[in-house]
Parts: C-alpha cells; structure tokens; sequence
C-alpha cells in the first residue's frame, strides 16, 4: 500500500520532470539566460519537495490530488482574440492561458514612472537584477509550499513591473487571465513581480476567466511595498467548474505603507489561496478581504497568513462564505504577533453560511501573541440564513428563492462595502449577481 | 372579505387562540384590542403565514379562497398586507432594493410589467415625502439602526405602495409621538376605500381617534370578549381592561 503511494507521488512529479525535458528542448538554445538558471533551480527545488497532503496541518482540509491527477500540458504561443472584458478602464494586460498578448495590451501605454518589462529581461538589466533575484531567486529557495518551485520552473510570461519613487498611477493596471484547456488540460503559470518605490501608489485588478475546458492556474504573486506606499490589489476569480487555481500571494511591506487585497472567489473546481503578508517595520496597515460562494462541488480555500514583528502595525481580515449544494469552504488565518510588536491591532473576523446539509465549512483562526500591549480580536461563525428576515421579505410578495437571494447578497454586503473604488465595488457586485443567478 | 371561524391556535404545544370568529366586509375598519399578552399578535402573524403558529381547528377565507392554505408571499400577492409589531432589522439589503423587489414580485404575480427604474424611483420618492420619511432613507440598509418610529413609519410606506385590499396594522402606533401618528394615520385614511378593508392592532384608544374604526373588538385571553362599535373603545379607555376581563369569565 505505501509503496503504490510512493510511486504515485513519484510518478507526479516525474510527469512536470518529463514536462520540463520537453521546455527546455523547445527553447533551443535560450537556455543560458538568467531565466533559465531560475527555471532550473526551481526544477531542483520541486524534486527536494513534496506536495502537500493532507497530513501537513495547513493542507489538512484540502487535498491537491485532484489537481496533480491530469496530464497537464503547457500552453502554446498562440496569440487569441477572446479575450475576457476588463473590469473597467486603466492599462490593461490581455493574458490567454498565460501567454501575455502583445497586440492587445496596453504595453505602448504605460505611464511616466512606470518600468514593465518581462522577468526575463528585467534579469538582465543591471538595475533591477538584483531585485528580481531577491524576490523570485531568494523566494524559490525558501518556497512555502511545492507549487512555487512549479510556478518557477513553467512560468511562461513573468512580468516585472517596478514604480518609481512618488509616483500614484491614476490608472489601474488590470491583468485579464483568459483561460481555455478545451483542446488539452492546460497548466498556467502566472508570474508577478511588483516593487513600488517609496511614496508610490498602485491598483491591480487580475481576473481569471475560465472557458471551456480543464486548466490549472498556478499563481505567484511576490510584491514589496517601499515605505509609506500603497498597493490595492484585487483578485476576481471565475475560472469554470472543471479548474483548479493555487495562489500563492507574498507582499513584502515597509514603514508606513498599505497593502490591501481583495479576493472574490466565484468559480473553479479546487481553489487554494495562500495570502501573506510581512510587516518589516512599524506603522504599517494590511487589509485582507475576502468573499467566496461555493456552489455543486466547488471546493474553496482561503489561508492567510499576517507576521506583526514591529510596533504600531495594524491588520484587518474580513473574509465571508456562502456555500451550498456539496461545496467545501476552508479558512484559516493565522497570526503571529512578535514580541516586539507591541501596540499591534489585529482583527480577524470569518462569517459563513452553510445552506445544505451536505455543504461543509471548516474555519480555524490561528492567532499567536507574544507582545502584551496589543489589540487582537478574531471571531468565526458558521450559520444559516436567519428564517425571521426570510418571512419579512415573503410577507412583501418576494418569492422564497429570490428573498433567500436577496439575504445571500446581503450577507456578502459587507466584504463589497470594503472596496471603497466605485466601479470595482460595481463591478464586483454584477459579478456576485449574475452568480446568483446563474445558480438560481 | 375576511371571514375568521372558530379559529384556535398553539404556539408550542401552548394554546393562544381560542376560538376567534371575525368577519370583515370590504370598507370595514376593525379594532382589536386586548391587554398584552392576549393573542393580538399571534391572529395578526396567522393571517400573514407564520410558520411557527399552528391552526389546531378552524377555517380563514379571504376574498373566498382558503388563507390558511397559501404561501406567505402568495397571500401578499393576494393583497393581504401585515405591519409588524416589531419589523426586522436587515443589514446589507437597501430600503429602496427591498421596496423595488416587493413592489416587482406583486406586480409581476398580477400578470403586470415591472416599474421602469424612473417610475419606480419616482413613486418611491412621492410616498416617502407623503410620509415625511428622508429619501437618504431609501439608501439604507432595511430598519438597520432605525429608531421605532422611523420603522413603524417604514411599515406604512410599504403599505401605501403595496396597497393591500387588507392592511392589517399590528400596534402601529406604539412608538409614535403625536406627529408621527398623525402622519401614519393620514396614510392609513388615504388608503380607506369602499373595497380596502383594515384590521388595526392597537392597545391604546389614542390611535382609533385618528383611525375611525366600524367596529371594535376586545381580546381576552384568545377570545373576543366583546365587540361593539368605537364608542366601546372609548368606554375600555375610561374603565380599564379589567372590566372586559372579568366579562370574560362570566
Ligand atoms: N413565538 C412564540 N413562542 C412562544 N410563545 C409565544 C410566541 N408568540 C406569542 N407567544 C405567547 O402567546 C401569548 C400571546 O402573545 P401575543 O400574541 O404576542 O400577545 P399580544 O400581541 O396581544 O400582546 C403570550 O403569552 C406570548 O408569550
Ligand atoms: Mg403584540
């Protein structure tokens, strides 16, 4: 019994060995760049690694079997015109199974301020080597779970994206994902990488849409804030019910600078977000929210993970789960304030509702304090909709399903509320509704 | 319209109602009175579909059809309409998506097209000032954070645009200074019409000044102990409920 185990596990990852034997001959010859040095050591990293089970204490709702099962292909340069709507104006970055397209995007109109290149040629530019290698190199070594050596090694399109000293993008840099494995299950590598300089201030708004097909997103997010900035970063995830998506998510964060992340959670098979944040100074803000809707069997996975290690820093988590039908929701957010981090506030707060009998949420706050004078409060709930609230809209005419709608989209409400953008709060909204409605 | 027989009803396994008989013609004004805790509430939540009170024997029609046997929205749809005593507080639905959605659902199960949005929003604006309700209120979440008066108040706005064949106000006035219960009354009175018929809850006799009532009937321990017409009111006012209470017994 171990053994066939043991060859499983074996045989998974000697299929990404065998998948990268194939990349590499399809380089011919480019393989001597800096790149290429990472994709190799990430390889190296992945073989001296296991991926998770569900006997790791932060896997242990959520098996990635399903997602290592499929004879996963990469995707082939071909350039596509079905690309998804962006949520709104700004500069917008058209990706098709993770190969960014060129035609389409944005790239001739970047701002003043603004370096966006590919990580490729950011390692061979003498300015920025170094923090290339800092954030994706240094980070691989250190990689907190198997799918960031994965990502390192299948990356297709990397982009590095560094904003100069004092500058506030008015406009939003928007990463549209489109994803379609309708010919062959397709893997993605999505990579970023973000330095905003001090006093400088961004939006990211990435959305995956899924088409038709199965496709693994494998995303690596690795951003530095410098002191007093500010990086809004949302994610709306709509990849189609046969599609896994793993998110790993680091913002590095300096004095006095905000990170804010926002995650909408609508589609996919199996989700996993890993979201962390190091706070590296005082006076430091991060907020994560977060609103998922698990529907049929959808399973969706939301870990965070906020280090305090200095003084004065503040962290708001408001995460909340709708899920019903046979959908699995899991959270678990995990807080370390460090003996140092004194006059820290912490709040955490997760509210679910479970609406069948055969839908299942698992919640787990993990807040360890070591500093005394600190503020920390978390709360979970698990609850259904409140049947009284159900009656009053009846009693007005509002059919059962619509009122029960009606008190769902209320329920979320409150994690929209936090995007004080107007038109990613719409859009967001719309979103969330035509779920709804598709579900109904 | 109305027509109530012999209706007993239990709230865990507790007997509440016992016995009630009522008839309501199209145009009638009912009041019914009562000490707290005789069952004003629970006949008043048995027309409107609670689920947690059970009819043990007895029959209610409305308009001819069996009430008791349709579904809390479909008797909305039907045009019976309950001010709750206590309205629910609702956080994350807006006022005015919760009015749109009601006014929608019941004109859409009457074979009639939706408001366009600028209808809508006009007819929502028109009544809110009739009831001298701030439109910000329309922004904000469902009697979240409102004070008693501004929800009562928020009941009678749904009632003038549901308009209801019966309103059945359940203590409306309880809450209310004397301005807000002119006001409320006022819409109350707009609404009276030859086919409208209403049934007001009412403890106090204060309110039937503004709301001229048909008849008033006097609830005792889940029985009407005495009907007659508003001039017993006057008299319960003036002798106290435990002079009907003691009718009671003989
Ligand atoms: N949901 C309930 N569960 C248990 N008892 C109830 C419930 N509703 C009403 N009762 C009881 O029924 C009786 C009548 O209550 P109610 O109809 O509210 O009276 P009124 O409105 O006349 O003050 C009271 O004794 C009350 O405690
Ligand atoms: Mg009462």
């Amino acid at each position: 019994m171990a053994e066939t185990l043991q060859t499983n596990k074996t045989d998974r990852k000697s299929r990404f060995y065998t998948l990268f034997s194939s990349l590499e001959q399809s380089l011919n010859g480019q393989t001597s760049r800096a790149d290429h040095a990472i994709r190799r050591k990430s390889m190296e990293k992945l073989a001296q690694m296991e991926f998770p089970t569900r006997r790791d204490e932060d896997w242990k709702y959520t098996s990635v079997v399903p997602v290592l099962k499929p004879d996963w292909s990469l995707p082939s340069a071909s350039a596509n015109d079905t690309h998804s709507a962006a949520a709104g104006e700004g500069i917008k970055l058209y990706f098709f199974n993770g190969m960014l397209d060129q035609e389409v995007s944005d790239l001739d109109k970047l701002p003043e301020g603004l370096l966006l290149c590919s990580i490729a040629d950011a390692l061979e530019m003498d300015t920025e080597r170094a923090r290339v290698e800092k954030l994706l190199d240094k980070e691989v070594e250190l990689a907190e779970n198997a799918f960031v050596p994965l990502n390192g090694a299948f990356a297709s399109n990397g982009l590095y994206l560094r904003l100069k000293k004092g500058v506030r993008l008015s406009s939003d840099i928007h990463f549209v994902y489109t994803n379609d494995g309708s010919a062959q299950a397709t893997m993605i590598n999505p990579q970023t990488i973000i330095v905003l300089e001090s006093s400088s201030e961004m939006r990211i708004v990435e959305s995956f849409n899924g088409q038709s097909g199965q496709t693994f997103t494998n995303i690596l997010n690795r951003f530095e804030v410098g002191a007093n900035a500010r990086l809004e970063h949302y994610k709306f995830q709509l990849e189609n019910k046969e599609s896994f998506q793993i998110n790993n998510t680091k913002a590095w964060l300096n004095r006095d600078s905000v990170y804010s992340n926002y995650n909408l959670d609508l589609g996919g098979a199996l989700v996993r977000n890993n979201v962390i944040s190091v706070l590296l100074d005082s006076n430091i803000t991060a907020n994560l929210y977060g609103a998922f809707l698990g529907v049929d069997r959808q399973h969706l996975d939301t870990q965070t993970f906020i280090d305090h290690a200095f003084p004065h820093c503040q962290s708001n988590e408001l995460y909340k789960g709708i899920l019903t039908d046979r959908a699995k929701g899991v959270f678990n957010g995990k807080v370390i304030v460090r003996p140092d981090a004194q006059k820290t506030n912490a709040f955490q707060q997760n509210s679910n509702l479970v609406l069948s009998p055969t839908a299942v949420m698992d919640t787990k706050p993990q807040l360890e304090i070591f500093a005394d004078d600190v503020r920390c409060s978390h709360g979970a709930t698990i609850g259904q909709l409140d049947e009284t609230s159900v009656f009053y809209l009846k009693s007005r005419g509002i059919p059962d399903a619509q009122a029960r709608r009606l008190l769902q989209l209320a329920f979320l409400q409150e994690v929209l509320d936090t995007i004080e953008v107007e038109y990613l709060h719409d859009y967001a909204s719309g979103l969330l509704k035509a779920k709804f409605e598709e579900t109904k | 319209m109305l027509e109530i027989k012999d209706l007993y009803v239990s709230v865990e396994d507790q007997e509440i109602l016992r016995g009630i008989n009522l008839q309501v013609n199209p145009g009638e004004v009912h009041a019914i009175m009562g000490p707290n805790g005789s069952g004003k509430s629970t006949l008043a939540s048995v027309l409107a579909g609670r689920e947690e009170y059970e009819v043990t024997s007895g029959s209610v029609t409305f308009k001819g059809d069996d009430l008791l046997d349709m579904d809390v929205d479909e008797r909305a749809h039907a045009g019976v309409f309950l001010a709750f005593q206590y309205p629910v507080e609702i956080p994350g639905v807006s006022t005015a998506t919760f009015l749109k959605s009601s006014i929608n659902a019941i004109r859409k199960a009457r074979g009639q097209e939706e408001l366009k949005p600028v209808d809508m929003l006009k007819l929502l604006r028109q009544k809110a000032a009739e009831l001298e309700i701030d439109p910000k209120f329309l922004q904000r979440s469902l009697n979240e954070g409102f004070s008693g008066g501004e929800k009562k108040r928020n009941e009678m706005l749904q009632m003038s645009l549901l308009e209801p064949t019966l309103g059945i106000l359940d203590e409306t006035d309880s809450g209310l200074d004397i301005d807000a219960l002119k006001v409320v009354s006022d819409a109350v009175n707009k609404l009276r019409s030859p086919d409208r018929s209403f049934v007001v809850v009412t403890h106090y006799q204060r309110l039937l000044d503004y709301i001229v009532p048909d008849f008033v009937h006097v609830l005792s321990k889940g029985q009407i102990v005495r009907s007659g017409d508003k001039s017993l009111a006057l008299e319960l006012e003036a002798r106290g409920y435990d002079w009907v209470r003691e009718g009671a017994v003989q």
